[in-house]
C-alpha cells in the first residue's frame, strides 16, 4: 500500500468514528551519530525510526495515539484509540476547541542544503573529529576532551480533514568539540562553536566549515588557562554578553515567555508559565528601544525553519519586540483562536509519537549598529561574558541566572585579564531594558538549540536564535557562593 | 505490549543476521497512556507504542552502532548490516574488551495487570477528582496522569539472553492560585500504590497556605527539604558524577573525594536496580545484572556505578548501570537511608529557616563539590521557632549538593518513591540541613 494510502485510511476512519477535525502525520528519520571521546571512538551509529501519529477531536477534545508498525490495522487500531481517547478527554472537557480557519496548505518543502551529508564518507566525518581531538590532546593539562557530529534527515508527510497535504524533507547537520582542564584545585572546560555543538537546517559543508580542528588547540590552552585564571568579581557592572550566550539568553527569557500555551496555563505543571499575560501584549516595556526580536520560520541555517509547521500552517516570520515593545507571541491555531488571532506556525512534534506543541521558531534580536570592537572601546569599565555553561530560569521566566565558559575584564576600553567561573543574574525585563547597544550584521550568527525540553511526554525541540554581542548596565556578576 | 516470546524471538532473528563477530541487541518497548489537564480539563492526551532495537556489532577492538524501530525483516536486516559496517569504519579502541560476558540477572516482579490495563477513561475519572479537590479551594490544577509498560530485553552472541517487563503510574498535581502555588507527585510501578487523593490534599495544601507570601532576603538558611527537593539533589549527584565514566575523565564531583568523609555521618545513599520497593529493571542495557551499589556510606564517598567498559579499564567488573543503549554508566535507581525524625520533627528542630516543597530548573555551575544553581517552586514557606509562619516568594539558590550533604542534622523516618519520567527513580526521605546559599528573589 502507498504511504499516502495511510494517511487517508486514517483520516476516513477518525470520520467514520466521529472525529470532527483530524490530522495524521508520517514521520521517517535518518540520523548518523559520531562521539569521539579521548582518542577512541566512542558511538559510530546510525539510527533510523519510522511512526505514523493520528490526532482528532471528537466532541470538542482532543486524542492521540500513535504506531511504529506501518500496516493498515495498526494504523487502524492507532486511530480507534485517538478517538477513545479524545472521547475520555471530552468527559474532563470545559470548553469544545476552535481552531479557527480550516487550514488547507499543499505543496513540498526540503531543506536547501549546499551538500548533502548522507553522501560523505563515514570515515571522512571521523577524519574530522579524530583530527580535532589529536589537536586537543596536544595541549599539556587537558584531562578530557570530546567532539560530536551528527546528520539528520527527516521525512514528514502531513495530512488533514480540511484538505491540507504537505510533504517535507527537514536536514539537519551539528558539530562541536569540548576540552576539560583539572588543577590547581579547579575543573574548567571550553567548547567550539558552541556548549555541546552549533547545530544547523544545513549540509555537511556547514560543519565542515566549523574548522574543528583548526579551532581545537586554542580552546584547550584555554581551558588550561582558566585553571589559573582570577575568579569573577560578586558585584554590579557593565556586561557585553557574545553573541552565542546571547542566543540562549533569547531562548530562555523571551522565546519561552512568548509561547502563548505557557501563557494559558496549559505547561504549568512542568516547563511552567509565562510573566507576558495576555493583557500584555502590545502594552508592555519589554527591553530597551535597542531590542528588536523576531520569531520567523524562515532564516536557514535556523533549526527552527520549514515550509509548513504540524497543523500545516506556512512558514512565517512575526514580529515580537519592536522597538523594545512586546508585540507577538508563538502561537498554535487553538491558543490564537481564543485570542480571535490567526496562528503563526509555531506548533512541532519532535517525533511521530508526540504531539505538536508550541515550539520556539528562530527568535532572535535584530542587529544593531556597533561593531564589537567599538562596543568594547565604549565601555569604560565591565566584562566580556561568553559560551555557555550553565543556565537556570524560574517557571515564569523572570529570575535567571547563566555562567558562562569565558570572561574578559574590560578596562578604559580594552579587553583585559581572563576570568574564570563568570556568573550574571537578573529579572527579565529589567535585564533587557538595561540593554543600550546590540552589535551588527558582522557579528550576527544563527544558533541552534537541538536540545529544548518540553511536553509530557518529553519532547526535544530544535530552535534557532539569530544573536550579536550586545551590552547590558548595571548587571549582577559573580554569582558562585 | 510484545511480551517474552515475541520480544527474544525478534531478537534471535536480529542476531541471526549479523555477519559481525559478536553482536548484542537491546529491545526497548514501551506503551504509554498520558493525560495532562490544566484548568480543570484535559487538554491534551495521548497514546504510544514503539519498540526499538539497539544493535551493537563487535570486530576486534572495534564496535559500531545502529538503532532502529522497522522491525520488519528488510529494516532489521539493514540496521544489524549497518552496526556492522560501523564497526568495520571504527578505529581499534585498546580498552575496549569486547561485550560482557553474560551473567544470570534475577527475576523482580514489577509488573501489575491493573496498572498495565488502566484506559483513558480511568485515567479521565483520576484526573477529574483531583481537579475537583482544586476547585473546592478555586485553584487552578494542571498535571499528568501516566500509565504504561516497558518491557526490556537483551540477547548476545555470547550467550545473555534477559527480558523484563515491568508497568508504571505517575501522577503529577500543581496547583496555583494567582499568588501561590503547590505541588504534589506520586509513582510506582502498582497504581494501587498511590494515594491520589492524599497527592491531591497535599498540592492543595500548600496552594491554600501559600497565599500571599513575603518577600525574605537572599542569604544562607538552615533549611527543611521535602522529598522532592531531596530527589533533585540525589539526581544532579548522580548526573554530575555518580558513573565511572565522568570519575574517569576527571568531570565528576567525586574527584579527589572518594574515601573521603564527604558528606555527614548520617548519609547513606546506594543504588539497587532489584529492590522491588523503587522501580527495579534488574538487568541493563549490556544484560548485565545491576547490583547494589553502596555509592555514600555514612557520609563517605565509597565508589561510582560502572558499566562493562569503565570496569575494564579499572579491571573491575561491570555493576550492571548502563541504563541506556550510548553514554556512560548511571545510577538511576538511588536510595536514601532514613533516618528517625517525622517532618513536623525537622520543621520544629528548625529556629529559623526556609521550608522547601522542590526545586526548579536546576543546574550545574561548577562540577567541583556539584555546585546548582535553580529554583525554589510551588511551595517555600518560613519557619519560625519550629514552625511554619508564612508563605515566601520564590528563592534562586547557589550551592553545592555536596556541601549541603555535610550538612544533614535530622533525617525524615519516612521514604518517598519519585519516579521521574525518564525511568529514574529516586527512594528519598526529608531532611533537615543546616544551611542553604540563596542568592536571589524572583518578583
Amino acid at each position: 500500500m502507498p504511504m499516502d494510502d495511510f494517511l487517508s485510511r486514517a483520516l476516513d476512519l477518525a470520520a467514520v468514528k466521529g472525529a470532527s477535525y483530524c490530522d495524521v502525520r508520517l514521520v521517517e528519520t535518518n540520523q548518523e551519530r559520531f562521539v569521539v571521546r579521548n582518542g577512541v571512538v566512542d558511538t559510530l551509529s546510525n539510527d533510523e525510526s519510522i511512526g505514523i501519529g493520528v490526532r482528532v477531536l471528537v466532541d470538542g477534545s482532543w486524542g492521540f495515539a500513535s504506531t511504529n508498525i506501518i500496516t493498515a490495522a495498526e494504523v487502524d487500531r492507532a486511530t480507534d484509540l485517538a478517538v477513545e481517547i479524545a472521547k475520555a478527554s471530552a468527559k474532563n472537557a470545559v470548553k469544545p476547541v476552535s481552531l479557527g480557519a480550516p487550514v488547507t496548505s499543499k505543496g513540498t518543502y526540503i531543506t536547501p542544503i549546499h551538500v548533502d551529508p548522507f553522501t560523505i564518507s563515514s570515515e571522512e566525518k571521523l577524519g574530522l573529529l579524530l583530527a580535532a581531538d589529536e589537536r586537543l590532546g596536544s595541549v599539556k593539562g587537558i584531562s578530557a576532551r570530546s567532539g560530536n557530529l551528527i546528520f539528520s534527515s527527516e521525512k514528514k508527510t502531513f495530512a488533514n480533514s480540511e484538505g491540507a497535504h504537505v510533504e517535507q524533507t527537514i536536514y539537519e547537520a551539528g558539530g562541536g568539540i569540548m576540552a576539560t582542564a583539572r588543577g590547581q584545585g579547579e575543573v574548567q572546560r571550553r567548547s567550539y562553536p558552541q556548549s555541546m555543538r552549533q547545530q544547523g537546517g544545513a549540509g555537511w559543508d556547514f560543519v565542515s566549515g566549523m574548522d574543528l580542528p583548526g579551532n581545537a588547540e586554542r580552546i584547550a590552552t584555554e581551558a588550561v588557562e582558566l585553571l589559573s585564571a582570577d575568579q569573577c568579581p560578586p558585584g554590579a557592572t557593565t556586561l557585553i554578553i557574545g553573541a552565542s550566550q546571547l542566543g540562549l539568553q533569547i531562548h530562555e527569557s523571551c522565546g519561552h515567555a512568548i509561547e502563548l500555551d505557557r501563557v494559558l496555563g496549559s505547561e504549568a505543571a512542568y516547563a511552567g508559565t509565562s510573566f507576558l499575560t495576555t493583557d500584555k501584549l502590545n502594552n508592555f516595556q519589554y527591553g530597551s528601544e535597542h531590542v528588536n526580536i523576531t520569531a520567523d520560520s524562515i532564516r536557514l541555517p535556523g533549526l527552527g525553519s520549514y515550509g509548513w509547521d504540524d497543523e500545516g500552517i506556512p512558514a512565517q516570520s512575526t514580529p515580537v519586540v519592536e522597538n523594545g515593545q512586546f508585540v507577538g507571541y508563538l502561537m498554535s491555531r487553538e491558543t490564537a483562536s481564543g485570542l480571535g488571532l490567526n496562528s503563526n506556525g509555531s506548533m512541532r512534534a519532535a517525533a511521530w509519537n508526540r504531539i505538536p506543541v508550541i515550539r520556539m521558531t528562530n527568535v532572535s534580536i535584530e542587529p544593531g549598529s556597533w561593531t564589537l570592537e567599538d562596543l568594547i572601546a565604549d565601555t569604560d569599565e565591565g566584562i566580556l561574558m561568553e559560551m555557555n555553561r550553565s543556565w537556570s530560569i524560574d517557571d515564569r521566566r523572570f529570575n535567571f541566572q547563566f555562567g558562562t565558559e569565558t570572561g574578559y575584564e574590560i578596562k578604559n576600553g580594552k579587553l583585559g585579564r581572563l576570568l574564570k567561573n563568570c556568573t550574571y543574574t537578573g529579572i527579565t525585563p529589567d535585564f533587557w531594558n538595561s540593554c543600550d547597544a546590540v552589535c551588527n550584521e558582522e557579528h550576527w550568527t544563527m544558533w541552534g538549540i537541538p536540545n529544548c525540553g518540553k511536553g509530557q511526554p518529553g519532547q526535544l525541540g530544535h530552535t534557532g536564535h539569530g544573536a550579536a554581542p550586545a551590552r547590558f548596565r548595571n548587571i549582577q556578576i559573580g554569582v558562585m557562593k | 505490549m510484545m511480551g517474552q516470546a515475541a520480544a527474544l524471538a525478534l531478537l534471535e532473528k536480529a542476531l541471526s543476521y549479523s555477519p559481525a563477530q559478536d553482536t548484542d541487541i537491546y529491545l526497548s518497548a514501551q506503551d504509554l497512556g498520558l493525560s495532562r489537564f490544566a484548568g480543570g480539563a484535559i487538554h491534551q492526551n495521548v497514546a504510544h507504542s514503539n519498540v526499538v532495537l539497539n544493535i551493537r556489532a563487535v570486530t576486534g577492538k572495534r564496535l559500531g552502532r545502529a538503532t532502529t524501530n522497522d522491525l520488519s525483516d528488510s529494516g532489521v536486516r539493514k540496521a544489524v548490516e549497518a552496526a556492522h559496517q560501523n564497526a568495520l569504519l571504527m578505529p581499534e579502541d585498546p580498552d575496549f574488551e569486547g561485550l560482557p560476558q553474560p551473567v544470570g540477572a534475577p527475576q523482580v516482579n514489577s509488573f501489575d495487570e491493573t496498572t498495565a490495563q488502566c484506559n483513558p477513561e480511568t485515567r479521565a475519572s483520576i484526573v477529574r477528582g483531583v481537579c475537583l479537590q482544586g476547585k473546592e479551594h478555586d485553584l487552578n490544577v494542571s498535571g499528568a496522569f501516566r500509565t504504561g509498560i516497558q518491557e526490556n530485553a537483551v540477547v548476545s552472541s555470547r550467550g545473555a539472553k534477559a527480558y523484563h517487563a515491568g508497568t508504571f503510574a505517575g501522577l503529577i498535581i500543581n496547583t496555583m492560585s494567582s499568588d501561590s502555588a503547590g505541588w504534589a507527585k506520586g509513582g510506582s510501578w502498582r497504581i494501587s500504590d498511590m494515594d491520589i487523593e492524599a497527592l491531591g490534599l497535599e498540592a492543595v495544601s500548600k496552594a491554600v497556605d501559600g497565599r500571599k507570601p513575603i518577600t525574605v532576603e537572599p542569604g544562607r538558611y538552615p533549611v527543611v527539604l521535602d522529598t522532592y527537593a531531596v530527589d533533585d539533589i540525589l539526581e544532579a549527584l548522580s548526573l554530575y558524577g555518580m558513573g565511572a565514566q565522568a570519575v574517569q575523565e576527571g568531570r565528576s564531583w567525586m574527584n579527589d573525594l572518594i574515601g573521603q568523609q564527604a558528606m555527614s555521618p548520617t548519609v547513606t545513599e546506594w543504588d539497587d536496580g532489584i529492590d522491588s520497593s523503587g522501580w527495579p529493571v534488574p538487568f541493563d542495557a549490556e544484560g548485565m545484572p545491576r547490583r547494589r551499589v553502596d555509592i555514600i556510606h555514612q557520609g563517605i564517598v565509597n565508589t561510582p556505578v560502572h558499566n562493562s567498559y569503565t570496569a575494564g579499564k579499572e579491571k573491575t567488573t561491570s555493576t550492571g548501570h548502563q541504563a541506556y543503549f550510548t553514554g556512560g554508566p548511571i545510577a538511576s535507581n538511588l536510595f536514601m537511608q532514613v533516618g528517625k525524625s517525622s517532618l513536623q520533627d525537622l520543621i520544629g528542630h528548625t529556629e529559623k529557616g526556609i521550608y522547601i516543597t522542590r526545586f526548579f530548573y536546576t543546574r550545574l555551575a561548577h562540577s567541583k563539590g556539584c555546585v546548582m544553581t535553580g529554583m525554589t517552586r510551588d511551595g517555600t514557606f518560613l519557619i519560625e521557632n519550629g514552625q511554619i509562619t508564612r508563605p515566601i516568594k520564590d528563592l534562586r539558590f547557589t550551592q553545592s549538593y555536596v556541601e549541603a550533604l555535610a550538612g544533614v542534622e535530622h533525617i525524615g523516618s519516612e521514604s518517598k518513591l519519585i519516579l521521574n519520567e525518564v525511568g529514574f527513580a529516586t527512594k528519598v526521605p526529608a531532611l533537615k540541613l543546616s544551611s542553604f546559599n540563596f542568592t536571589g528573589v524572583t518578583v
